[in-house]
């Protein structure tokens, strides 16, 4: 009898002068369902690459039926059963579920090699034999790219199986979907388990821990500082380990009588990007020293709204910035009248990653007195005032001469942050603010958000976690394919917040 | 502070140098493949560019060209606009300015050279401006569109040469000769060294200043790393685009100008020796910065010129020199991919 299905032995790595892991061990036994729990960069992902066979520990081993292996890369652990669910899922957009599942591996109907034809009667009774195994119905000859997320996530799963997977690794599986959609996904791992597959499950939602882990791992800066059966500890006792005892930092909500308006919009519409909604006669108003929280499944218009706010898109409607009619400007007009805009895509859209950290820190004033001068740049003065900025919000950086790529996540939304609200503009445009970052650098900038709400900025928030749209926000309104669902008061309860987000068939 | 600069130096150093010691390696096996002792060869060529001082002379006249190409090639790079196109600005802006100095009135003087250079510069821009307007605007590929620029500019400057351009005199596919007012004087005569290596360095200078030192060219670097975060603090892409076309044409107009009223004192067929592609290759190898351009330029100058000489005193064939001045040019390019490499997201724990 097999004692443990997946585990690690001692594991040691580390990226250049960083620990990723130091001396982690785990333990999986078979058929359950095991949930690894940490901070953003406790050693998560460094974990899960190496139990794929993506990277190679440095030192220790990878156990699997209680044998230690060394893979040479991933299809040695493909091999061996163990299987992964990304959170950006692997499927080709533009073919249909059917051909995504039997991609790579397809079953053949005669001939070999380029001129084997694909048995495409096997292939669907295959994939209707494994949803049905799951509890779950899939219209196969659905393009991806036009598949709602969570039956997205189904096909990755059923493919994984499809391929023999005895062992699945979930990321975070839960990010994109709805309070709804959660249930969903829970029942079918359970129905998996119960079939013998071993389920291993990071998240960092320690709600969706207790409601579906049968073991817990938490691992803090590298290691594995706490594993228990679930019905041995508690909530409380979890979240402690993960932050080493400290309480969570919350930010104190002080809320306080809204002032004139700053942002009014009217009728709005706009085309989606890439995979996500149009966005349908949108209208709301956001005061001086109100943040307007703005909830949704992911996917759901809220990339639209941001981008087409700050002219990034092109949109139908009014849109008025303390009174003044902004609609059909482009982004330089829109900053300079006065709107920041913090992007959900940090990494490529929020920062010049490998511009210095000086330069991302002012850039957008690289024009305005006293950098720029008629046709000059003024190294001394952009220095200056970067320095000023950086120091402002306390951000920790080397040289200032240094790429921005060299900051830890937080800091880099701190740059991001700094650059923004440097100029005070009346009303801030945020999103995800603090995705991907530690939990004392989500306490700063859980705070210097509020700081500027009370000093009179307006904010439009959006973020995929509830807690904290309802810790930061006065008003909540949800967006659900692409329109207004509602508008609720921050301390609403959030199953109803959860009901608005999938109204209306949205998905 | 001075560790960090110190990195980077070395960085830069060992980006430079490592194309060229891999491509002197490959060339000593080819040497003693064919019989002959790579420890002279590289003496031979190493004296024939940098022997005297009128070898020096013609190694930095041959850098010339080269130090436009790869300013005005590593002004596009920079902001992530890959324009091969240099090539044909360069022949456009040089008959330009040829056919200005034998064709305005002679004396104009001292001014001849100045209006000269403007209107080579003018005719580079504009040459450079079609291609930069066609991707800022409706996202026509850069690389496809200065490509067959060049083949447009060589077709056009070889017709205007044998037809309304053709010298009396000679009659075989060259312009007359410019006014001797407008010849870029010679620096070291007889060597032909001229003075458009300093407006060569000049350039450089400029270009060096601009990158860094206005707020232009610091926004060309942004939209070349990242053009939706330049889009989001307020720099428009399209003019950026636009601008580092307009300013690769003036640079290699100017370049085209310098070889026409400086080195051959008229337009022929041939006019150029592939300076365009070759001052890409500088830029690449230099990492479009503009001290690792001036060592790069001069390398490749060196080559050109005691290439030319080397097969007068040994058996070894030309073909030597551009083995490696093709194999540079692959290191420096793969080089450039490990760098790209480098900078893939680092895993976060």
């Amino acid at each position: 009898m097999t004692k443990i299905a997946l585990g690690a032995s001692d594991i040691w790595k580390s990226y250049g002068p960083v620990q990723a892991n130091r001396g982690l061990g785990l333990s999986v036994a078979p058929g359950e369902i095991h949930a690894i729990v940490g901070e953003n960069g406790a050693g998560k992902s460094t974990l899960m690459r190496i139990l794929q066979g993506v990277e190679h520990p440095d030192r220790g081993h990878v156990i699997v039926a209680d044998a230690a292996v060394r893979f040479a890369g991933p299809a040695d652990a493909l091999a061996l059963g163990i299987g992964m669910v990304h959170q950006e899922f692997m499927l080709a957009p533009d073919l249909t579920l059917l051909e995504n599942l039997i991609l790579g591996d397809e079953p053949v109907r005669g001939g070999r090699g380029a001129l084997a034809r694909i048995d495409w009667d096997a292939a669907r009774a295959q994939g209707d034999a494994l949803a049905d195994r799951i509890g779950i119905a899939v219209d196969w000859n659905r393009r991806a790219g036009s598949a709602p997320v969570h039956i997205l996530q189904f096909v990755e799963i059923i493919r994984l199986l499809r391929r023999g997977t005895r062992i699945l690794i979930l990321d975070e599986p839960t990010a994109v979907l709805a309070p709804q959609q959660v249930g969903e996904l829970f029942a079918l791992l359970r129905r998996i388990r119960a079939e013998g597959t071993t389920i291993l499950f990071i998240s960092h939602k320690i709600r969706e821990v207790m409601a579906l882990a049968d073991r817990v791992t938490v691992i803090r800066q590298g290691a594995a500082v706490f594993s228990a059966v679930l019905a041995r500890t508690t909530a409380e006792e979890i979240a402690a380990q993960i932050v080493d005892g400290a309480p969570v930092p919350r930010a104190a909500a002080a809320r306080r009588p809204a002032g004139s308006a700053v942002l009014t919009v009217a009728h709005l519409s706009a085309p989606a990007v890439e995979k996500s909604r149009p966005l349908h006669d949108i209208s709301f108003t956001i005061h001086a020293g109100e943040i307007l929280g703005l909830a949704g499944v992911a996917g759901n218009g809220q990339v639209e709204l941001m981008q087409a706010l700050f002219g990034l898109i092109p949109a139908s409607g009014s849109v008025k910035l303390t009174g003044a009619e902004i609609a059909g400007l482009g982004p330089d007009r829109r900053r300079a009248a006065g709107i920041g805009y913090i992007s959900a895509d940090r990494r490529q859209e929020g920062l010049a990653l490998d511009a210095a950290v000086e330069e991302n820190v002012v850039a957008g004033s690289q024009r305005i007195a006293p950098i720029g001068r008629s046709w000059r740049l003024g190294r001394r003065a952009l220095r200056r005032v970067a320095l000023d900025r950086l120091h402002r919000l306390a951000v920790r950086f080397g040289h200032p001469g240094d790429p921005v790529r060299s900051l830890s996540g937080g800091n880099q939304q701190r740059v991001v942050l700094a650059r923004e609200i440097a100029a005070m503009p009346p009303l801030l445009l945020v999103s995800q603010p603090t995705r991907g970052v530690d939990l004392n650098g989500i306490a700063a900038i859980h705070a210097i958000l509020q700081e500027y709400r009370d000093a009179g900025g307006a904010v439009l928030l959006a973020s995929e976690e509830l807690d904290e749209l309802q810790a930061l926000s006065d008003r909540i309104i949800v967006l659900a394919d692409g329109r207004i669902a509602g508008e609720l008061a921050a301390d609403a309860d959030r199953r109803e917040i959860g009901r608005l987000m999938v109204l209306e068939g949205a998905t | 502070m001075t560790g960090a600069l110190l990195r980077d130096w070395a960085e830069r150093g060992t980006g430079f140098a490592l194309p060229v010691v891999v491509a002197l390696a490959v060339s000593a096996v080819v040497l003693l493949a064919i019989g002959e002792n790579p420890v002279t060869t590289f003496g031979l060529i190493l004296s024939e560019s940098f022997g005297s001082a009128r070898r020096i002379a013609s190694t930095l006249s041959a850098a010339t060209p080269l130090l436009f190409t790869a300013v005005a090639t590593a002004v596009c790079f920079r902001a992530g606009v890959f324009n091969v196109g240099v090539e044909g600005a360069f022949l456009i802006g040089g008959l330009a300015a040829v056919v200005a100095g034998f064709s305005l009135p002679a004396d104009l003087g001292w001014a001849l050279v100045p209006l000269c250079l403007t209107i080579a510069a003018a005719f580079g821009a504009a040459w450079l401006w079609l291609p930069g307007w066609l991707l800022a605007r409706l996202e026509v590929d850069e690389v496809v569109s200065t490509l067959m620029l060049n083949f447009i500019a060589a077709a056009i400057t070889a017709t205007l040469v044998n037809g309304i351009f053709l010298s009396r005199q000679s009659g075989n596919n060259v312009t007359p000769p410019v006014h001797a007012a407008a010849e870029l004087s010679r620096l070291m005569p007889p060597a032909t060294l001229h003075s458009g290596f300093l407006i060569g360095l000049a350039v450089l200078a400029a270009y060096a200043v601009w990158t860094r030192h206005t707020p232009a060219g610091v926004e060309g670097a942004w939209v070349g790393l990242n053009r939706r975060f330049a889009r989001v603090v307020g720099v428009s892409v399209p003019r950026t685009i636009i601008t580092a076309m307009l300013l690769s044409g003036v640079v290699a107009g100017l370049g085209g100008a310098a070889q026409g009223l400086g080195q051959l004192h008229r337009f022929s067929d041939g006019f150029s020796a592939g300076y365009g592609f070759t001052g890409m290759a500088v830029a690449l190898l230099g990492r479009n910065r503009p001290v690792g351009m001036l060592l790069g330029a001069v390398l490749f100058g060196a080559l050109a010129s005691a290439g030319t000489t080397i097969q007068l005193f040994s058996d070894i064939p030309l073909d030597l020199v551009n083995i490696i001045q093709g194999i540079v040019m692959i290191f420096a390019v793969v080089e450039l991919g490990r760098f790209r490499l480098g900078i893939k997201p680092k895993v976060q724990g």
